[in-house]
């Protein structure tokens, strides 16, 4: 019985067992089913979303920015290339933590405070930036040393680049212009694509203007990499093409030669070929080195160049002043075009010229006057009264009109950014922007080049030009390659200056140039001893604060510094048949005749006994 | 099957399973730690070592095994409370301990010494009902271990634990009511746990498994690398060595945890299926043990560590597609790792030793 039992329960249990295992079992299985359903979706179904993640995980796009062209002077120096250069950056997306790796880095390799203070000044202000430079210009030891923590830090790279190098440095700044970090502002701009890879771009002068040429077409190559971001392979490269290079106008011999000449003072200079339009030289003063604020990323701060007058500042382009006498030339031959004064015909200049029913005595320089004078005379002796009475005479429109033709109060087209307008007065000039009548007075002073009269250096420069070619126009270039065609403008412009003024008038005119240094009374004579090639030129002396019509000589020794007198010179040589243009002006400095004058003549002197008997 | 006795392989066909699984295990891991040759001989000495063991266990008698198994038992307790006092600390958790030269996972051999215990306890009078006392030993044998294992804390393996111990009372015929009981107070005791006993990084484990992308860089990281292996692994697979995410280690425990991403990406679905097949030739050589064993203890042992092999494949498979949170299963012969493997081969060892008696 009891047997029975035991069987009957054993049977029991042994059924339950293999029921339960049957459930278990089954489960399991259905489990393991539902599995490789599972499996199949991730694998077959959604197989080509995971390849993508899988490839985009392993193969790295690396951008490679192209070799930046390099400027040339017109003998083949170099003004600006690039130099190798590694630097220690760090990934600010890939770095967990930057204080860190700074902390790591200083340890290393030392780091200034200045140097960390950069950092995160550029980290913040170029925020687009993934890779922020830490240190640059690094030294074998230096480089290994980073290398060998490198692992221990995610971000943390040592990378070679190019730097851009301006070896000519003060001489060239403001010419050549300079590269920068791409800000926000270029980025809005800009092709992103071409620019990927890149971290500079021309901000100023040439590096600016031709920019597209330059910066040539970047490359780029698939890195395949490991989880911890280090490249294992190159998969494929696209080569990037390197920016053209450009072979400018510039004599670079010139260059350092007007910049000596000019570096003691505030002003620019710039000299140009009359017959192509070629600028051979252009400085503007003061100037900075623009690889220190490649290395130091700013300079405002520094001492040095706080002291100076607006150094960034290119007076060449971008200096407006009003141009004085230099003008009258050109004033001159507006008299003569329409046949307003004889140029043979002398008048009386006194001390003052007046108008009627005026009190105003508009002063000569010479306190007692010239006496009479023709023309010729007045430009020799830079005769204010005269042109004064010539201004009165013709009229602003009349004035306004001819000063058109020598492209002034608009762009001259040169090749070089943010070029100035300067302000070619008219009545309704001053009625717009000043909101005022013009009067007669005003007419009488743009006569000598005063009043709202602007212009630039490089529109001295360029009008100067056109008198020593007596009409012909050749609009300023600084690219050698840049081939000017003449606009219908221009064309306009040629025929007028030379049908309506005869070769006898322009003739009378450069003579009388030629006379202000060569002639015993010419206001420039005594500026140059050497007298051998034949420089034409005028004098300018601007006023910056107008003097009481009293104040005595004492007085005006004792003016302070910035409210001096500019002054200017404009210039060419050989008389016959020039070969180059030069327009000076130095600021607060004091008459045309002993600043401008002087520097400007050894500068032509230089050109044509030093450099141009070389070739 | 002539030689049923030799050497204690008492099958021939599950042996040379185990053989081949195990074999290709120690290929992929050539893979898996990139080709690092000197780590593949480490784990071939341990395969080696573990087959040994196995023979040896397969030639005792189950009836001898079944007197010892509430010594082994209590020498694992044992060893459990030493893992805690001295314990190698790894990670912020003491799981080790070291004798001769060689860490141990206690933990991991408890995968099969509660279900021995367990089967022990309810062959001492198979034929009584299981009643309540029953059960309550049986509770105390499976939560003993378990609340040592969470003080190291390693919730993961206590889990697997508690799973196989339930497999071993659900086959010992635990009743339905209790089934239902215990299921029901489970409801109740998740939230509880969850609330008061999970360590936050616990909790994130199973939070990044229901939304990986919410950490993308630190938990979820391994879920979506392993995801990405085994889906851009296809049909075919990258091939042996090609696997990117493998080879440039994108996924992370690539030897063990993820063992599985590393085979799906290099030999994809296809391979799987052929895996799987392995596998299953295997497990329907056990079932099939387990269906000819002559006494209680050889059933309930034999169908226990079956079901425990399939739950583990299961498990770190579910794992390493974002399934299941990452608990730290391994998968059974072929992940690296020497507790694990050493807890596989005993379980084999005993039903070699089961199937002797047939």
């Amino acid at each position: 019985m009891r047997r029975s039992f035991l069987d009957f329960s054993r049977v029991n249990t042994e059924k339950l067992f293999e029921k339960r295992l049957s459930v278990l079992i089954s489960i399991l299985l259905i489990l393991t089913i539902l599995l490789i359903g599972r499996l199949y979706f991730l694998q077959v179904i959604s197989y080509e979303h995971f390849e993508t993640l899988s490839e985009t995980n392993r193969i790295k796009h690396i951008e490679i920015p192209p070799r930046r062209g390099i400027i040339y002077d017109r003998n083949n120096m170099v003004l600006a290339d690039n130099s190798s250069l590694y630097s220690v950056e760090i990934n600010i997306k890939e770095a967990t933590n930057i204080k860190k790796i700074i902390t790591a880095v200083d340890e290393e390799i030392g780091l200034t405070k200045e140097e960390i203070n950069i950092f995160f000044k550029k980290k913040s202000k170029y925020s687009h930036h993934n890779v922020v430079t830490l240190k640059n210009n690094l030294s074998d030891a230096e480089i290994a040393k980073i290398l060998s923590i490198r692992y221990k830090y995610d971000g943390l790279d040592v990378t070679a680049s190019l730097l851009r190098r301006y070896p000519y440095e003060k001489i060239t700044n403001h010419v050549i212009g300079n590269v920068g970090y791409i800000d926000k502002k270029d980025l809005s701009k800009l092709n992103k694509k071409k620019y990927k890879g890149s971290k500079y771009i021309g901000k100023t002068g040439i590096e600016k203007y031709y920019e597209n040429i330059l910066h040539g077409e970047p490359g780029s190559k698939h890195v395949e990499i490991n989880a911890r971001g280090r490249q294992v392979r190159d998969i494929d490269e696209k080569r990037p093409s390197p920016g053209q290079d450009i072979h400018l106008t510039l004599d670079v011999e010139l260059q350092k030669y007007m910049y000596s000449m000019l570096s003691d003072y505030v002003g620019s200079s710039v000299v140009m070929n009359p017959k192509n339009g070629e600028i051979l030289g252009m400085v503007s003063v003061p100037s900075i080195n623009p690889n220190r604020k490649l290395w130091k990323f700013s300079v405002n701060n520094d001492e040095e160049i706080k002291k100076l007058k607006s150094p960034m500042f290119n007076r060449s382009i971008n200096g407006l002043y009003s141009p004085g006498s230099t003008i009258k030339p050109i004033v001159a031959l507006n008299g003569i075009q329409n046949k307003i004064m004889d140029p043979e015909k002398e008048y009386y200049a006194g001390p003052y010229y007046q108008l009627p029913n005026s009190s105003r005595r508009f002063r000569d320089w010479k306190e007692e006057g010239h006496g009479m004078v023709n023309m010729q005379k007045a430009i020799i002796q830079s005769c204010d009264v005269y042109f004064y009475m010539l201004a009165d005479r013709l009229g602003i429109d009349k004035i306004e009109n001819f000063f058109e033709y020598f492209s002034f109060g608009e762009k001259t087209g040169i090749d070089m950014p943010y070029e100035s307008f300067g302000v070619l007065p008219s009545k309704e000039w001053k009625n717009k922007n000043i909101g005022d009548k013009w009067t007669k007075g005003d007419t009488v002073i743009t006569g000598i080049g005063q009043g709202y009269f602007l212009t630039t250096p490089i529109q001295l420069a360029y009008a100067t030009s056109i008198i020593a070619n007596k009409g012909e126009i050749f609009i300023p270039k600084l690219n050698k390659n840049l081939k000017i065609k003449k606009n219908n403008k221009i064309k306009e412009r040629e025929f007028f200056l030379k049908n309506n003024i005869n070769s006898d008038d322009w003739e009378m005119i450069t003579e009388a140039m030629f006379k202000v240094v060569n002639q015993k009374n010419g206001t420039a004579y005594w500026t140059t001893k050497n007298k051998k090639n034949n420089i034409a030129g005028k004098t300018g002396t601007v006023q910056v604060y107008s003097l009481s019509q009293k104040t005595n000589e004492r007085e005006k020794d004792n003016i302070p510094d910035h409210l001096k007198d500019h002054s200017l010179y404009i210039g060419f040589a050989p008389k016959e048949n020039p070969e180059i243009v030069i327009a000076t002006i130095i600021e607060n400095a004091g008459s045309g005749s002993k600043y401008a004058a002087p520097i400007s003549n050894k500068i032509i002197n230089y050109y044509l006994d030093e450099i141009r008997e070389r070739y | 099957m002539n030689n049923k006795n030799f050497f204690g392989i008492t099958d021939t066909t599950l042996f040379l399973s185990i053989i081949c699984i195990s074999f290709f295990g120690l290929i992929l891991l050539y893979s898996a730690t990139n080709q690092d040759i000197d780590l593949v001989f480490r784990q071939g000495t341990r395969l080696g070592f573990c087959f040994i063991l196995m023979f040896m266990i397969g030639s005792i008698n189950i009836n001898h095994i079944k007197m010892i198994a509430p010594y082994i038992y209590i020498v694992c307790i044992f060893l459990l409370v030493i893992t805690i006092l001295w314990g190698h600390d790894s990670k912020g958790a003491k799981r080790w301990i070291v004798f001769f030269g060689f860490s141990f996972q206690v933990s991991e051999i408890l995968k099969i010494a509660v279900p021995l215990m367990l089967a022990w306890f309810l062959s001492l009078d198979e034929y009584k009902n299981f009643d309540l006392k029953k059960l309550l030993f049986s509770f105390l044998i499976i939560f003993l271990p378990i609340l040592l294992i969470i003080k190291q804390p390693d919730l993961g393996t206590s889990l697997i634990i508690l799973l196989c111990g339930g497999i071993t009372i659900f086959l010992g015929g635990i009743k339905k009511k209790h089934i239902a009981y215990l299921l029901g107070s489970l409801v109740i005791i998740i939230p509880v746990m969850w609330k008061f006993f999970l360590l936050p990084y616990q909790k994130q484990r199973v939070m990044t498994m229901f939304d990986p992308t919410s950490d993308p860089l630190g938990s979820g990281y391994h879920i979506i690398q392993s995801k990405i292996a085994v889906g851009s692994g296809g049909l075919f697979g990258k091939g042996f060595l090609n696997g990117t995410q493998s080879q440039l280690e994108f996924l992370p425990e690539r030897g063990t945890d993820f063992i599985f991403a590393v085979f799906a990406e290099e030999f994809g679905f296809i391979g799987i299926l052929i895996l799987f097949l392995f596998y299953l030739i295997l497990i329907a050589r056990c079932i099939h043990i387990v269906g000819n064993a002559k006494n209680y203890f050889s059933k309930i042992i034999a169908g226990s560590i079956t079901s425990i092999f399939i739950l583990l494949i299961i498990t770190n498979i579910s794992m390493a597609i974002g399934v299941l949170p990452v608990v730290g299963v391994t998968l059974p012969l072929l992940s690296l790792g020497g507790s694990s493997l050493l807890s596989i081969f005993i379980a084999f060892g005993i039903i070699f030793s089961v199937n002797r008696r047939n």
